[in-house]
């Protein structure tokens, strides 16, 4: 809102500065990478989306192999298709930074590893999430015991109340206790 | 970390409760926020906004409710606070200023994002390291050269001074060997200690400035590798989780910055056959034999011998070489094999450098360690522990055998140093090449494939180097002019065959635990070790009789002698000497220093030994709150089981105490999601980093457990009640019993946080959905008894918010649940007798 899709204006921002951890730079390289998503008839519209297809063409997130859930997770979309607005764009960049707490990048991460947006990680969640990690179509696939047993492992290590899922607190938990979440938890345009 | 995690499913939810409900929920919820944003100062706010997991929308939504807010309030106001809302308002831009102009001054981005990109973090770090190390010699640098060439050069300049002091005899000219050496015409150049002078320039004392630079430069060194390494060790030890390979370890260690499409299909199998080991791991353990052990316990100790012997062979010959050195190079005046000759140390020492540690990787091959990490622990410590050795070496050299040789020794030690520092930088070129560059392109041993980048023998390498830079300063201030054109050209260097011939590390993780290693043993064997070399040098051995800026004194120390006693003789400067006197120079005052640390360090260990105790009597908690609660989950199971039997039976308005009790369920579900939104706000706000989580819900679950026999008794009396008198005043004891309960909750309320209320809405949700399954689905309309619910619930959140606030009550005891369970008793009563009467 209150910015053309062409040019920033200076108290937009000043406040995308405020709302978000990124740095002038950061903001003015994320508009330009931005724009260039969008078709030439978008350019002038204020709070134009570019879809979920466009976005994951991006080099920084295209073969990332969790990138339609994390426009699903930004996207503030009515229709949830995981069309992404600059605002939608720059929150995602705000979390992936390097200058955004833990406490943000484990709330997103729990949401992205959340495939089915129910506030838990249960077993489809986790059993979904390392089929994404180690990439479906390997040979090297893990077997079902082998994936059970992971499972049941991860459920073992980090499921502190025992009701057989892994809740947000439990997952920020675990990531508070992994150092190198915060580093590999980035994203940089 | 409340609101989005909330409504993440709130569509569910909306089956049961009308619009308007959860609106109101969301006003309450949203404005309860706000309150307690308005009550923090500006920056904070700021701060906290930012920290909201929320949309870009909500937040700025959030922003400008505030500034609305403040706005009407700083209307009471007068100028004062325009004054400081805009004096805040600009040192806001300041900072943001700076933080684009860092921002822009940050050197590599781009390369070090493409490393990332194609590496990973844990290559990465290589690269941080070096640029971190830049950093200390680019500061080191323009200290030295600020405070200790310029004046000289300033003070040659001066015309009838330049020429006694521009002292280059006439028969040494620049011969192309001395770019190697440093020796020669070098000798004679501000490079090295002998050519500084003593003499002080128009007030300005160069013994002081030389002394004051390079112990400020070393002290301000300790202290910031002090803070990195605590900063560090906190973050990545202390809060670390112990096991190595636990499953979470390897999912939540995915680097999202790796942008290579061939990188990320490598990693993914990578992790795949991580995960493999990490679930075989346990099992291997177990089936080895005492035979196997025995093997590898001896394997490992012939490795260990043979390291270290290496270790001890090498320091050894150095140390003859530097006696044949000293033989060769007696005369003054050097003829150009004899200017060689003195190549010859720092070759074997940087050939040493190159090659053992390659002998160490491969007796690490033979090795069986139960762990990877193990295997680079060990690795490392070998390499320490040869550096250490051949340093020493030289060292008891430069300190012994040197000084002997008389006048002008810190220069020559200042030239080896140079030499030493040169060579390591070619071997380091060379190692890269032969190491990274050949093993690609011959490829005449296939099974070792393409080499990886070994993080870990890089760094030390880099460690060693600065080693070096540190222990010259004193010899050589302009070293680290030579150390920041190395390290540069080093990184581009690195990158370019780490992106030519290297592949991405077979196993990911731990980058962060491995930095800080990394600067745990750059502080410890090699900066201390430099440091008492230098203080050695400045308080111990006798400076050069006729060159560099301490000549005539005793020891480097004793110009801050001198200069106190020309103090005495100033008036105004007494409290300088007496200072000097009775703190400095006193026993005592060190003695107390040490004593007062000796008693903190004690007091903090105590304190550290408290809190692991209490980590382990909560995670003990913990464990039987599980335990309470999957025995009360049973018995709820075995109840459900009972109901729907005995309810078939009764009459139609079962049917409408069923779905009752179901949309109740959902409100109790609701609400305990709320409560525990409410407890972990305070959490927050409380900011206690307990590394476990409290569920205190079992009290929760007694009184589902409660009501579902209150159900059941309901059902059975159904004829006794039947002509009971109005049921709002049965409502209202509700609402007053379950304000109560609020509050008794409210006081037990102790640093846990009930998390897994969460899981017991879902559960009641559940089981009222399944509940609805039974019953068959008969719409009614309870919106009404759930508002009022909801009203009272807020009233009741209200008060005890007014409660915590005043006092935050932090005793944990017994749970409340007979409280709630009366509660929740009551409640259902007067519901039933609401329908009822409906």
């Amino acid at each position: 809102m209150g910015t053309t899709a062409s040019q920033l204006s200076k108290e937009s921002l000043s406040e995308y500065q405020e709302l978000t951890f990124l740095t002038k730079q950061e903001i003015l390289l994320a508009h330009k990478r931005f724009t260039e998503l969008l078709e030439k008839h978008e350019k002038e519209q204020i709070d134009a989306r570019v879809p979920k297809g466009r976005i994951i063409t991006l080099p920084e997130l295209k073969s990332n192999p969790f990138k339609e859930r994390i426009c699903q997770v930004f996207s503030t979309s009515e229709q949830k298709d995981g069309s992404l607005t600059f605002e939608d764009f720059l929150d995602l960049l705000s979390a992936f930074s390097d200058s955004a707490t833990l406490e943000i990048k484990s709330h997103y991460a729990f949401r992205i590893f959340d495939f089915d947006d129910d506030g838990t990680l249960d077993c489809a969640d986790l059993e979904k999430l390392v089929n994404c990690l180690t990439g479906e179509t390997n040979d090297a696939k893990l077997s079902s015991t082998e994936m059970k047993q992971l499972i049941s492992n991860i459920l073992e290590e980090s499921d502190i109340d025992k009701d057989g899922t892994v809740n947000l607190s439990e997952f920020q938990h675990v990531i508070s206790r992994s150092p190198d979440f915060v580093s590999s938890f980035k994203i940089v345009l | 970390m409340r609101r989005m995690s909330m409504f993440p499913n709130a569509d569910h939810t909306q089956t049961a409760f009308t619009e308007d409900a959860i609106w109101n929920e969301m006003q309450n919820e949203q404005q309860n926020l706000l309150e307690e944003l308005a009550a923090l100062s500006t920056r904070d706010r700021i701060q906290a906004i930012r920290d909201l997991p929320m949309s870009f929308k909500e937040k700025k939504h959030i922003r400008k409710e505030l500034e609305l807010q403040s706005s009407k309030k700083s209307r009471q106001f007068t100028c004062l606070a325009d004054c400081s809302e805009k004096l805040s308002l600009f040192s806001r831009k300041c900072g943001y200023h700076v933080k684009s102009a860092k921002q822009t001054l940050k050197l590599w981005q781009g390369a070090m994002k493409s490393i990332g990109g194609k590496f990973g973090t844990s290559v990465l770090t290589y690269f941080v390291f070096l640029k971190w190390l830049l950093m200390f010699n680019i500061f080191s640098f323009l200290v030295n050269f600020g405070f200790v060439t310029i004046p000289l050069l300033v003070y040659k300049q001066t015309p009838n001074i330049s020429q006694i002091v521009n002292n280059v005899p006439q028969n040494v000219t620049f011969r192309g060997l001395e770019i190697l050496t440093g020796a020669g015409y070098f000798k004679y150049t501000v490079m090295y200690y002998g050519s500084y002078s003593n003499e002080s320039l128009v007030g300005y004392n160069m013994q002081l400035a030389y002394f004051f630079t390079i112990a400020v430069y070393m002290v301000l060194c300790g202290i910031s590798l002090i803070f990195s390494m605590a900063v560090n060790f906190k973050n990545n030890y202390v809060l670390a989780d112990s096991a190595s390979n636990s499953a979470w370890q390897l999912l939540c260690t995915w680097d999202f910055s790796v942008t290579n499409e061939k990188a990320v299909k490598q990693r993914r199998n990578n992790l795949c056959v991580q995960l493999k080991e990490s679930l075989s791991e346990t099992a291997q353990q177990e089936r080895l034999s005492v035979s196997e052990k025995l093997k590898h316990y001896g394997i490992n100790f012939g490795c260990w011998l043979l390291s270290t012997s290496l270790a001890f062979g090498c320091a050894a010959s150095i140390y003859y070489l530097c006696k044949y050195e000293i033989e060769a190079t007696k005369n003054d005046n050097w003829s150009l094999l004899e200017e060689a000759k003195t190549l010859l140390v720092p070759f074997v020492v940087s050939l040493i450098n190159l090659v053992i540690p390659l002998f160490y990787s491969l007796f690490n091959k033979f090795e069986h360690y139960s762990t990877h990490r193990k295997q680079i622990y060990v690795l490392l410590i070998r390499n320490v522990f040869l550096k250490m050795s051949i340093l020493s070496v030289l060292c008891y050299y430069w300190m012994n055998k040197v000084p002997a040789k008389g006048s002008g020794w810190e220069s020559m030690v200042g030239q080896s140093l140079y030499r030493l520092v040169l060579f390591d930088f070619l071997f380091l070129m060379l190692g890269s090449f032969f190491g990274e560059f050949l093993s690609k392109w011959t490829k005449l041993i296939p099974r070792m494939g393409v080499p990886e980048f070994d993080v870990a023998r890089n760094v030390l390498e880099l460690i060693y180097s600065q080693t070096l830079a540190w222990i010259g300063i004193y010899f050589s201030p302009l070293l680290p002019a030579m150390q920041i054109f190395k390290f540069f050209i080093l990184f581009y260097l690195k990158k370019v065959s780490l992106t030519h011939n290297c592949q991405p590390p077979r196993r990911s993780g731990r980058a962060a635990q491995m930095q800080t290693i990394f600067i745990f043993l750059l502080f410890f064997p090699f900066f201390v070790g430099a440091l008492s070399i230098v203080a050695y040098t400045a308080w111990s051995l006798t400076p050069s009789k006729s060159c560099g800026p301490f000549r005539g004194l005793n020891n480097s120390f004793s110009a801050v002698d001198v200069w106190i006693d020309d103090l005495k003789n100033i008036t105004g400067s007494q409290w300088v000497v007496e200072i000097y006197n009775n703190v400095i120079r006193s026993e005592i005052f060190y003695f107390l220093i040490t004593l007062i640390i000796l008693v903190i360090i004690y007091i903090l260990w105590q304190v550290t030994n408290g809190r692991k105790e209490l980590i382990r009597r909560l995670r003990q908690q913990i464990v039987n709150e599980g335990k309470d609660k999957s025995f009360l989950l049973e018995r709820l199971q075995d109840l459900q089981k009972s109901i729907p039997n005995k309810s078939m039976k009764q009459h139609s308005y079962d049917h409408s105490s069923g779905d009752q009790s179901n949309s109740n369920a959902m409100v109790q579900a609701l609400l305990a999601r709320q409560q525990l939104e409410e407890e972990e706000k305070r959490y927050s706000i409380g900011g206690v980093p307990v590394p476990s989580e409290m569920s205190n819900s079992s009290s929760l679950m007694q009184a589902m457990l409660a009501r579902q026999l209150a159900d059941q008794e309901n059902e059975d009396q159904y004829p006794m009640h039947d002509e009971n008198p109005s049921s709002s005043s049965t409502l209202a004891q509700a609402m007053a019993a379950r304000n109560r309960v609020e509050d008794e909750d409210n006081n037990q309320y102790d640093i846990f946080n009930r998390s897994s209320a969460v899981t017991q809405a879902m559960q009641a949700r559940r089981r009222a959905e399944d509940t609805e399954d039974d019953m068959g689905d008969l719409p009614h309309p309870v919106s009404s008894v759930m508002m009022q619910v909801m009203q009272a619930r807020q009233q009741a959140q209200e008060d005890d918010r007014i409660q915590w606030m005043t006092a935050p009550p932090q005793n944990p005891g017994p749970s409340g649940s007979s409280a709630l369970i009366q509660a929740m008793l009551a409640r259902q009563a007067a519901q039933n007798e609401y329908d009822d009467g409906y």
